[in-house]
């Protein structure tokens, strides 16, 4: 399992632009708060893979808030945990809101215990024209920004701030969805 | 989509991130606040009519006020961003309140226990407790806007330090129209009043700061 001094280095490599350190931090990320988010969803083991999902999309997008001058673990933890809280504000809520019609789902084999529930492909066609573009043009299609400002026929800078605005709208959505 | 496929798309084509000059920023936003409040003051409610013959109270008064937001300031700094250590910080601001009571109690002390309570409220209600706030919702609404950058994980908290600290930029104009001019009066009732606005910051900043 990763520690500090690893996924330090790791995330400051991918905030130099390094994408195999970023994957690799992530990847790091996403193992030790997978057990973070079990253990505190029990029982629910689909909803702490949304929640890991979700909180992975912000440490990518807020990864800029890191200082290097500070623990990183801290940093990563006081993300995940503010992910949780807002998680189980919003189902507190819900369960409020469905006691009255609330239906037992059938059992489902297909069903993988550690799957995501909510789909974020899916969630990606709720944002803007434009923010939906760039994001399918250079995330899913392997595009390069410069390929996907000639098909598009905006600005490469458009591109980039299209892409960074729509994964930070992609917290909210995923947060939204589970709540729904 | 499975974890790996989201940290395949996340990672795919990344570029150095920007190193966003903070700092700047929310100087940026202070200075702005400011200025924002004391027009406010200027064209809202007048300056005080004796400001030429009394520069020396309106700027203890104003430099008063720019302490508090420079104790508060550390706090709100730690609390913008996640997972930082809040230590000390916390302790600067209680110190500074303590610095505070103790000073309006020893300035009370030295009154005749008739002029105590004119020392005291200033004779009669402390307007500073409704006109601060207003006056610190300019720079409340720019930090509240700065912050959706920022990452705060820890809304209540951060909320306040917002409200506090505009508070005190918004008691730093409030002092060009403020006519009392008594230690006891400014130590008790700009803290309570800078209070008040880290109270309203709490309430509106777990509304307001979630992302």
């Amino acid at each position: 399992m990763a520690d500090e001094p690893e996924l330090r280095g790791l995330l400051l490599k991918s905030l130099a632009g390094d994408e195999a350190a970023h994957r690799a931090f992530l990847s790091a990320a996403a193992g030790l708060l997978r057990g973070y988010f079990r253990n505190r969803l029990r029982g629910a083991p689909e909803d702490a893979e949304d929640l890991l999902q979700e909180t992975l999309v912000a440490l990518h997008t807020r990864r800029d808030s890191y200082d290097a001058s500070y623990p990183l673990t801290a940093w990563m933890y006081a993300i995940a945990r503010y992910r949780l809280i807002d998680h189980l504000r919003r189902s507190r809520r819900r369960t409020h809101a469905s006691l009255d019609d609330f239906e037992f789902g059938n059992d489902d084999p297909e069903f993988v215990a550690s799957d995501a529930r909510r789909d974020v492909a899916t969630l990606l066609d709720k944002l803007p024209e434009k923010q939906r573009t760039a994001i399918r043009l250079v995330k899913l299609e392997e595009k390069s920004v410069r390929e996907a400002a000639t098909q598009t026929g905006l600005t490469e800078s458009d591109i980039k701030i299209s892409i960074h605005r729509g994964m930070k709208a992609l917290t909210r959505l995923m947060a939204e969805a589970g709540a729904t | 989509m499975k974890t790996e496929q989201l940290i395949d798309m996340l990672a795919r084509g990344i570029e150095p991130a920007e190193r966003p000059c903070w700092a700047r920023r929310l100087a940026l936003m202070l200075v702005v606040g400011l200025l924002a409040a004391a027009l406010l003051v200027v064209l809202g409610f007048g300056v005080r009519p004796d400001i030429g013959a009394a520069p020396m109270p309106v700027m203890l008064k104003a430099l008063f006020s720019a302490a508090a937001a420079a104790a508060i300031l550390p706090l709100a700094v730690q609390l913008m961003k996640p997972g930082r250590p809040l230590g000390w910080r916390i302790g600067a601001i209680g110190m500074f309140v303590g610095v505070c009571t103790l000073a309006a109690i020893v300035a009370l002390m030295g009154e005749t226990p008739r002029e105590r309570l004119q020392a005291w409220t200033g004779g009669g209600f402390p307007w500073c407790l409704v006109l601060v706030p207003i006056l610190a919702a300019p720079s409340a609404a720019l930090l509240f806007w700065l912050m959706r950058d920022f990452a705060p994980t820890r809304l209540g908290p951060t909320g306040a330090a917002i409200g506090a600290l505009s508070g005190g930029i918004g008691a730093m104009a409030y002092s060009m129209y403020c006519p009392v001019d008594s230690l006891a009066f400014v130590t008790t009732w700009y803290v309570v009043a800078i209070a008040l606005c880290a109270a309203l910051g709490a309430i509106v900043g777990s509304k307001l700061l979630r992302w």
